[in-house]
Order: structure tokens, then sequence, then C-alpha cells
């Protein structure tokens, strides 16, 4: 299998009031085409950041400010040879050297996205077939000219916003489009999809919403299908639903799906491969089994041990103690970020650990110091080390080395 | 009734916010201005000096056609001629067609606007929490009652209703003695303030629906809280639970209200005394409809007291926007200006 | 529950609601002070004439037969007459009602046509020149009293540059639209129809007239709507669902219009439907201002010479316009909003 996108070094950053914060800190993953690929971490460990930097939607005050997103696609790379040479390697395009405009066009046709809380992410007073068909038919206009002369607008404005209110038929929508997604609420098998269409998202319960942002996000047949915490919001038996919604669509379509979520058991049904993210950075990654069966990194470990497991009953789960870190640039040094955490932290954690290759399939790695030595090499650190407040102990914070990050280069060793 | 976190709230806004501190600077100048006007006005605002008539603002000059008559040989000429008016320190923003200080009205004009504005909203307040508290608390009849006669009260615009009073019952004003004045402090001012009495209550009559509205909306939602559940179970009596629970909790929004309709009757009643619908004898609306009819000799008449009234509103309109960041009650604007 | 049926139930309520207008428009004679026979009995009438007077207009029975009356004669579309001017009160006032609504239109076009751009752009733009100029204006143009704006208006651009006409309105609309198309109206009588040039003619006419008037009264609404646009803006745009509709690939305008900005008009009208008190009361003023024959220099020369049947029959008009209109901001805020199940 080919990769169809590989981020290298990604840094995402957010310039808030109380400082800067560092969401995603040199994160780098291969995305293979057809496969599902997991990124799974706790809540406020960069992983839906990231999703959000491949599609160009970071919010501001947040920026993209380091790395590369290549994107395997070869239109794409005859058509931007020209103008953006350097953003062109072969088949792949590197997105962020693209003009805004042209990345706006990859939402769609290259990435189709679905959100965590399907009932804030449609608009309350259209109907959800009206919601679907805009996305049709944005791709409808957009595919009837070149990329290079499509409309910024597609001749859409206040005007026509306020004639399509008063005259209908003049509006944005063909019909064409509402067809359409009448069909895809079928495909994404929602019972009785032409009544439904005409029906706004209060009328609709959260699993068929799921189901409707799903068959939004297929309008534009996506090469790639962002799934950013698919089921959180739903309850079990749905959750289920869901999954399996998933697994039949990628099955039927071959398309690649990047799935974010926080529940390994979602991770374990449904992925092929897995990145684990901590405190902006990948702290490791493999294939399935890597990450289940030989985990590495103490924190993986940790997490796999607060799944309860029925082979095991009785056995009590394990919550990794402390919070996730302040991701604040100034309150973060240079070490294992997860090192306050770790029940085997040592010296050798106070520096920060290169991601090194680990025991199993080639893709294994992880960002531990104990991939390449034993627990007991290094001397322990004591209990009370992170206890009072060394978190702003080191003045120097990551990032402040004055070249925007791009020193922390050295850290991507383990890139093909 | 007014906590710490609130006190910490307020400063937190004020200190943030540039146009925050822009209001109270504004509301602080027309206050201050109201209260002294006796001491801080050049002139007697009543007074009229026909030699010194339309006298232009300072750095402004006009010229104005004068005729003369003399006796030329035994006979009498008349002379028309073009003479140029020069302002004069001693009338700063100019004089009005009989000679009357410009400035000196437009301070003694801010006491009529605000003392309309705050009483009036008082008067409002009292009426519409009421109303509004009985409503909202007993439900039912009474409540259906209460805001049926809301509903027929906002079916007139205020502006409407407010002439059709004032221009029925006629324009009485009570005429309060200037302590300044009693005091000796300012022997050559007007010895009373006049208020206008039916304009107050008026704009108390159109304006009260708001606040019983909101006063109901807060009496409801408190009524069916739990801790007030608690408080009737222990044997606490309506009178007792309206005026420890439900009243506190009102405080807010109805202040953040009051602050609008404040600037909201200062604008009423501007508008009535233009159209003639008053009793006072200086007030911003009247001196803007006695300077219209001079608008293209002397535009500063009407200019002046508008500038005013926009400061004024400005500044009031800034503290309450100040107080709904602060206090974030979610309470509806209410019928703005006119 | 279905629009008609909401519709039904606003109009049995708003019949209500004009009943207790009528009802106060009524008892306003009782409890002001003067009797109506000195304003229109010369004044040196003898008993006798005031009595018959009195007799004549059934001032001298009891009130509750007075307000059957009055009510049977509404219902047949009598608002009594005024014996200052020897008309009937209906046709006054229905005369002079054009000329208000031309004007309450024209401002609320102004107003819309400039407030919803300017508070999109001040929303889309934060923190830029264009959002501190639409603040300031929006602040000051809520705080400035509109008559003397109105005044202001005519100092600058009828005194000093002679642009505009300071005041009347030489023409009505409905005389413009008359060149067009053959329709019966109160006024002069006009050219056969399908004349387009006189029809742009009298279309200029009329507009060159109404533009200071409506500008007067437009400002205010302009800089409250833009005030509520631009938080609303600010509100929607932040909201999950205008992100899902950037991920799947629409161009920011139709994210702003069809998504974001639908969603601000919701609240804006609910707002708007509270301040049309404000435009009536504003258009009385305005009238006032600009020597506008409209209902609100009616009600206000009415008043000062206690034409009772005028004074009624303006008032009772003006609330009913109001209940019609509030009527109708519910009726669009429901059809715009989906989630209001017409309760």
């Amino acid at each position: 299998m080919t990769d169809l996108l590989r981020v290298r070094d990604l840094q995402t950053r957010f310039f808030t009031q109380e400082g800067q914060v560092n969401a995603v800190e040199g994160v780098s993953l291969d995305v293979r085409e057809g496969e599902v690929f997991g990124v799974v971490g706790e809540s406020g460990s960069g992983k839906s950041v990231t999703a959000l930097s491949l599609i160009d939607l970071v919010e501001n005050p947040g920026r993209v400010t380091g790395g590369e997103i290549w994107l395997r696609d070869a239109d794409l790379a005859a058509e931007t040879r020209e103008d953006h040479p350097d953003a062109v390697d072969g088949t792949f395009v590197d997105l962020l050297g693209l003009p805004d405009r042209v990345r706006r066009g990859l939402r769609g046709p290259t990435f189709g996205t679905v959100f965590q809380d399907p009932a804030s992410s449609l608009n309350p007073s259209l109907t959800v077939g009206e919601q679907i068909a805009e996305a049709v038919e944005v791709q409808r206009r957009a595919d009837a000219n070149p990329r290079s002369v499509r409309s910024r607008t597609q001749g859409y404005g206040l005007a026509k916003f306020l004639v399509g209110g008063a005259v209908p038929g003049r509006g944005y929508l063909s019909e064409e489009s509402e067809t359409r997604a009448v069909e895809l609420l079928e495909q994404v098998g929602i019972p009785d999809p032409a009544e439904r269409a005409t029906e706004y998202p209060h009328e609709y319960s959260g699993g068929m919403l799921q189901r409707a942002l799903i068959a939004q996000a297929l309008a534009g047949e996506p090469d790639l299908l962002i799934a950013d915490e698919p089921t959180t919001a739903l309850d079990v038996t749905i959750q289920a639903q869901i999954l399996d919604l998933l697994a039949d669509l990628q099955a039927e379509t071959g398309m690649t799906i990047l799935l974010i979520t926080h529940n390994l058991g979602v991770i374990a049904r449904m992925c092929d491969r897995v990145a684990v993210m901590y405190a902006g950075e990948v702290v490791e990654r493999g294939t399935l089994s890597d990450v289940f069966e030989r985990p590495v990194h103490p924190y993986t470990q940790g997490l796999l041990g607060s799944i309860p497991d029925l082979d095991s009953a009785g056995e009590r789960l394990q919550p990794i103690a402390g919070n996730v870190p302040s991701l604040l640039d100034a309150e973060m040094d240079d070490r294992c970020y997860f090192a306050d955490r770790c029940p085997k932290a040592m010296e050798a954690c106070l520096e920060d650990p290169d991601e090194r290759a680990a025991a199993g399939s080639a893709d294994h790695a992880a960002r531990c110091v104990l991939t390449a030595m034993d627990y007991g090499d290094s001397p322990p650190l004591p209990d009370d080390h992170f206890g009072n407040g060394s978190d702003g102990d080191s003045p120097e914070g990551r990032g402040t080395d004055g070249n925007g990050g791009r020193g922390t280069d050295d850290r991507t060793g383990g890139d093909r | 009734m007014v906590s710490d976190r609130t006190k910490r709230n307020l400063k937190a806004e004020l200190r943030e916010s540039a146009l925050a501190k822009l209001g109270v600077a504004l509301v602080v100048l027309v206050l201050f201005a109201a209260v002294f006007a006796p001491l801080l006005a050049p002139h007697d605002p009543t007074a009229t000096d026909p030699k010194n008539a339309s006298l232009p603002p300072l750095g402004f000059s006009t010229t104005e056609n004068r005729t003369t008559s003399q006796m030329v040989d035994g006979e009498i000429q008349v002379v028309e001629e073009e003479v140029q008016v020069n302002a004069t320190a001693s009338h700063p923003l100019g004089t009005d067609s009989v000679g009357r200080d410009v400035l000196s009205r437009v301070l003694f004009g801010a006491r009529t606007s605000l003392l309309v504005g705050i009483l009036g909203t008082a008067l409002a307040v009292a009426l519409g929490v009421v109303v509004g508290l009985t409503a909202g608390y007993y439900r039912g009849r009474v409540d259906d009652g209460l805001m049926r006669v809301a509903d027929v009260m906002l079916a007139f615009p205020s502006l409407v209703l407010a002439i059709a009073l004032i221009g029925l019952w006629g324009r009485q004003s009570i005429a309060i003695p200037d302590p300044f004045v009693r005091l000796g402090l300012a022997p050559e001012m007007p010895e009373s303030a006049v208020i206008p009495g039916t304009v107050v209550v008026v704009v108390a009559l159109v304006n009260w629906v708001w606040f019983a509205r909101v006063a109901r909306g807060e009496a409801l939602s408190i009524r069916s809280a739990e801790y007030v559940t608690a408080a009737r179970s222990i044997g606490a009596s309506d009178r007792t639970i309206i005026r420890e629970h439900v009243l506190p909790n009102s405080v807010t929004p109805i202040l953040v209200l009051a602050t609008i309709q404040i600037a909201a009757i200062i604008l009423l009643e501007s508008a009535l005394s233009f159209l003639g619908f008053s009793g006072a004898n200086l007030s911003w609306g009247l001196d803007i409809a006695q300077g219209r009819d001079y608008l293209a000799s002397s535009w500063w008449i009407a200019t002046m007291p508008g500038i005013a009234i926009v400061l004024s509103v400005v500044g009031i309109n800034l503290i309450g926007d100040w107080l709904r960041d602060a206090l974030d009650p979610g309470v509806d604007q209410g019928e703005g200006g006119v | 529950m279905s629009l008609g049926r909401f519709l039904l139930r606003r109009g049995v309520q708003g019949i209500l609601v004009v009943w207790g207008v009528v009802t106060v428009v009524f008892l306003l004679r009782f409890i002001s002070p003067g009797d109506p026979v000195n304003f229109i009995a010369p004044l040196d009438a003898s008993p006798e004439l005031r009595r018959r007077i009195a007799e004549e207009l059934g001032l001298n029975r009891p009130m509750y037969v007075q307000y059957a009356e009055y009510l049977a004669g509404l219902l047949r579309g009598d608002m009594g007459f005024s014996f200052l001017r020897g008309q009937e009160a209906s046709a006054v006032v229905f005369a002079r009602l054009p000329a208000t609504i031309e004007l309450a239109v024209a401002a609320s076009v102004v107003a819309v046509v400039i407030a919803i751009p300017l508070g999109v752009i001040s929303a889309t733009r934060r923190h830029q020149p264009a959002d501190y100029g639409a603040t300031l204006f929006s602040l000051v143009g809520i705080s400035t009293p509109n008559f003397w704006l109105g005044i202001m208006l005519i100092l600058v651009a009828a005194v000093q540059f002679n642009l505009f006409p300071t005041s009347q309105r030489p023409v009505g609309f409905l005389e413009a639209v008359g060149h067009l198309v053959a329709i019966e109206f109160a006024g002069p009588s006009v050219a056969a129809p399908l004349d387009v040039r006189a029809f742009a003619d009298t279309l200029g006419t009329w507009l060159w007239h109404i533009t200071l008037p409506a500008l007067t009264l437009g400002t205010y609404f302009t800089a409250l709507i833009t005030r509520l646009t631009r938080s609303g803006m600010l509100d929607e745009l932040g909201k999950p669902y205008v992100d899902a509709a950037r991920a799947k690939g629409l161009p920011e305008t139709l994210v702003r219009y069809r998504h974001a900005l639908r969603n601000t008009l919701i609240p804006v009208i609910t707002v708007l439907g509270l301040q049309l008190g404000t435009l009536i009361g504003g258009a009385v003023i305005t009238e006032a201002v600009f020597a506008w024959p409209g209902l609100g220099t009616l009600l206000i020369s009415s008043i000062n010479v206690r034409d009772w049947p005028l004074i009624q029959a303006s008032l009772i008009v003006i609330g009913v316009s109001f209940v019609l209109l509030n009527i109708a901001v519910d009726a669009l805020y429901a059809s715009l909003d989906p989630r209001v199940d017409y309760e």
C-alpha cells in the first residue's frame, strides 16, 4: 500500500492572552491508502488540532507554524508544479505551501470531515437535505471549472441570500444536488430518506444526525475521511452502529479513514495502524498489534491498563495518576512531558527523548528512553521531583530558540 | 445585594474596556454640569439681552443685515448694512435669538434631562417591579389580567402615548428652590428649578411595562427554583420569599434595564419638549425647537443642545453596555430612542 | 401546530388587544379635562345651544351607551365626524396613512440595506478600522434624537448645500405608480396609465423629498441593526456548525450568509419586533420636523385643538397597525426558525 498522506514535524500553536500554547508539537505520521489510521489520546493531547491543521481550519488565535503536510494527488501536483515548485515532490504536494483558495478546494473532494458533536455540527435552521445538498453542490460547481479559474464565491453573496430567501428556486442549490443528497442519506442507512431530507436537525436523533453528517462528508467523495471523535457524543448501542457504518462504507468505497478518538475500544475495533498522542506529540506509533500487544511507552501501557478487560475480571483498573500537562510554552521545558506522571520516571527522562524504533513491525516506534535502555540503567527520579512547582523552573521553554521551533528537527529521527 | 464577585467583575470590565471608561467620564461630566449648573453657568439662562442676540460661538463669525435710521439733513434715512458679528468670550457657545446664553442653557438643560430621566425611571421601576413580581409570583388570573393590560400598553408606541397623555392632561410642573441660590452662592441665577411633573409621570406610565416583563420573568423562574420550594416548605410566607429570594435575584437585570431606560427617557423627554409637550422652561429639546427657526442664520442655537443630548445618551448607553457585559443578565433592550 | 393556525391564534389575540386599545382610546376622553363641547361651540354659545350640541353628539347619554355606540360605529367603519374639519374622521386618517407608511417603509429599507452588510463586515473584520467605524456609528446612531438629526440634515443638506428640499411631500408613491397602472387613490388626478416618463419623473420627485426624512427615521434602526447583526454574527461564527460548513468546502460567502447570517437574523427580528413602537413614535416626530403630512402631524394638530374624533381615529389606526406589524414579525420569525413550535 502506498502513502496517501505524510505529515512531517507539524507544529500548531495558539497565541493566547495567557501566552503561547503548543497544541501540536512536531507531529509526524503516514496514512496509507485504504487503511483506517487511528489517533488516540486524552482530550488536550492535540489530536483534534492535528486534524484541523490538515484541513486548514485552525481558528484564531491558532496557526500552523511549521512542518509539512504531503498529500499524494497526481492531478494537484501537475497543476501546482508551475506556481509553487517547492510544494511539489513527484506526485506529492505540500499543502502548507499552497494558497488558501486551493486548500479550501480540498475540503470535500480530498478531506471529508465528521465532527464530534452531531447536534451542533449542523445548522439548526436549514433542513438536513439542504445541508447535504450544499456539500454536493459546492463540488458540482467547483468541478465545472478548472481549479485555477474557480470563483471564490461561486457567485453567491448577500444579495443572492436575500433573493433566495424571498424567491423560491433562486437560491444556491440545484435539483440534482438535492436528489443526490437523498441518495447519500439512503447510503448511510437513514430510512425513508426523501422524507427525512426535508426535516430539520432538531427532528433527528443523535445517531441519525451522525449518519447525516457522515452522508454530508461523503458528498464530496473524499479520499480521506477524517472522523474526529465520531461516537463520543452518542450512547453505547448507537456507537456500535456508527462504527459498523464506517466500516461498511470503507469496505464499499475503499476510502481511507483517519479516526481520532480517546476510546481505545474504538481503535481496537476499527484501526489498522495507530498513533498515540500526548501533550501535542506522538509518543508511540505502530500497527494495532504493536501498540496493543507490545506497548513500549509507559503512557500507552497506562492507557491500556485503564480499559476494562473481561478476561481478567477482578483485577483493579489502573487509572493514570495526575493530569495532562499545561501546554503553555512558558511552562514547558525540555524533557519527556509524561515524566511527571510516569511510574518509571528516571533521570534520563529529564532530557527530551527522541523517537526510536521498537520491537515489532517496522512501523513500531516510541518516544521514550525505555525503547533503548532498560529500566534501571538510569537512577529513578524521587517521587517529589515534580511536586513543588518544577514546571516553571526552566526559564528557556521549548520553542523560544528563536527559529519558531525548527530547532526541534533532530527529534523526528525515524523519518523514512 | 451586590456581591464581591459582582464588584470584581465590574472593576475588571471597567479596567479592560476603554468604552466603559469613556461612558463613566461622560456621565460624571453631565452629572457635574447638572448639579453645579448655577455655579458653572456664566449667565442667567433665562435672561434675555437683545443687544447681544444671535452671537456666534467662539471661533466663528457671521454677517447680519442691520437697518439703522439716521437723521441726515433733517430727513430720516434708513440705512441697510451688512455687519460682521464676532463671538465674545463671555458667551463661549454664542447666544440665541433673544440673547440668552447658549452655554448656560445647555448646563441648566442637563438638570431637566437628568431629573426627568432618573425620576421617571425610578417611578417606572417601582410600578413595573410591583406589577411584575405580583404577576409572576401568583401567576394564574392575576398574571393573565396584568399581562393583558401590559399588552395593551405595548400596543401604543411610547412617544405616541406620551404625546396623547400630556397633550390632553396639560403640562403641570413643579418648581423647587435652588439650594445654591438660597445659600447666596449664585445670586444671579433663577431661584428655582422647574421639574416637568406631568412628563415624569407620563414617561413612567409609558415605560413601566418593560420592567414588569423582566420582573415577571425573574419571578416565574425563581419561583420554581428548588431553594424557594425549600423555603416554602419550612413555612416562609409569600412576602418573605419575595423579599428574601425573588427581589435580590431581579436586581441585576432590572439595574441594567434601568440604565438603558434612563437614556431612552432622556431622549423621550427631549422629543416631548421639542414638540412643545413639556412644562420645563429649560430643556435641550425646547432649545432645539427654538433654534430650528434660525437654522439659516444661527446654526448653533439648535446644534449645541443636540450635542449635549448625544453625549449624555452615549455616556449612559456605554455604562449600560458595561453593566451588561460585567453582569450578563440577558435582558431585552426594551424600547430605545426616538 | 401549523403556521395557519398559529396566525389564526395570533389574530384572535390581536383582536383582543385592539379591543383594549379602542377601550383605552374611548376612555381617554373621559379622563381628560375640558368639555368637548367647548371646542365646537362658539364662544358666546347659549346654554341651550351647548345642550343641543351635546345632545347631537350623544355626549349627554350614559357612558356605557356611548361606548356601545362607539364600538358599533367602528364595526361599521365609522370613526366619527370631525366638526372642525367638516369631514369623516376615517377619511382624514386614511388620506394621511400613505404618507406615514411610505416614510416607515423607506426608513426600514434604508436601515436593512445599510445595516446588515455593515454588521457583517464589522463582525468579520474584527478589530480593523471598518469594525471600529461601524461600532462608533452604531453607538452614536442609537444615542441621537432623531428630530435633532433631522434638523442637522436640513442644516447641512438643505440649507448649506441646497441638495434636498427641507420639507413637504408634493407627490405620493402611489401617484407615481398611477402612471403605470390604473389605480384608484385619493389625490390629484394623473394622466392615462403607462406613461413611463411621467412615472420616472414623479418617482424622482418623491425620492428627492423622502430622502432626508427616511434617513432621519432610519438612522436609529440602521445603528441598532448594525449592532445586533455584529454581535449575532460573532456569536454564530463561533459555533461548531460554521466549522462543519467550512469543512465541507463551502466558500466563505456561503458560510457567512447562508449559514451564520440566517441564524443571526432570527434574534435580530425578535428585537426589531420589540422596537416597532420606536419606529412609529419616530415617524411621528420625523413628520413634525419635515412637515410631512402623515398621521403624526395629524395627531399632534388634533390634540392641540381637541378634535376628539380625529385623536381617537389616529390613535386607533396607529394601535392597529402596530398590532398587525407585530403579527407579521411573528410570522416572519416563525418562518425563519424551524424550531419555533408556534406556541
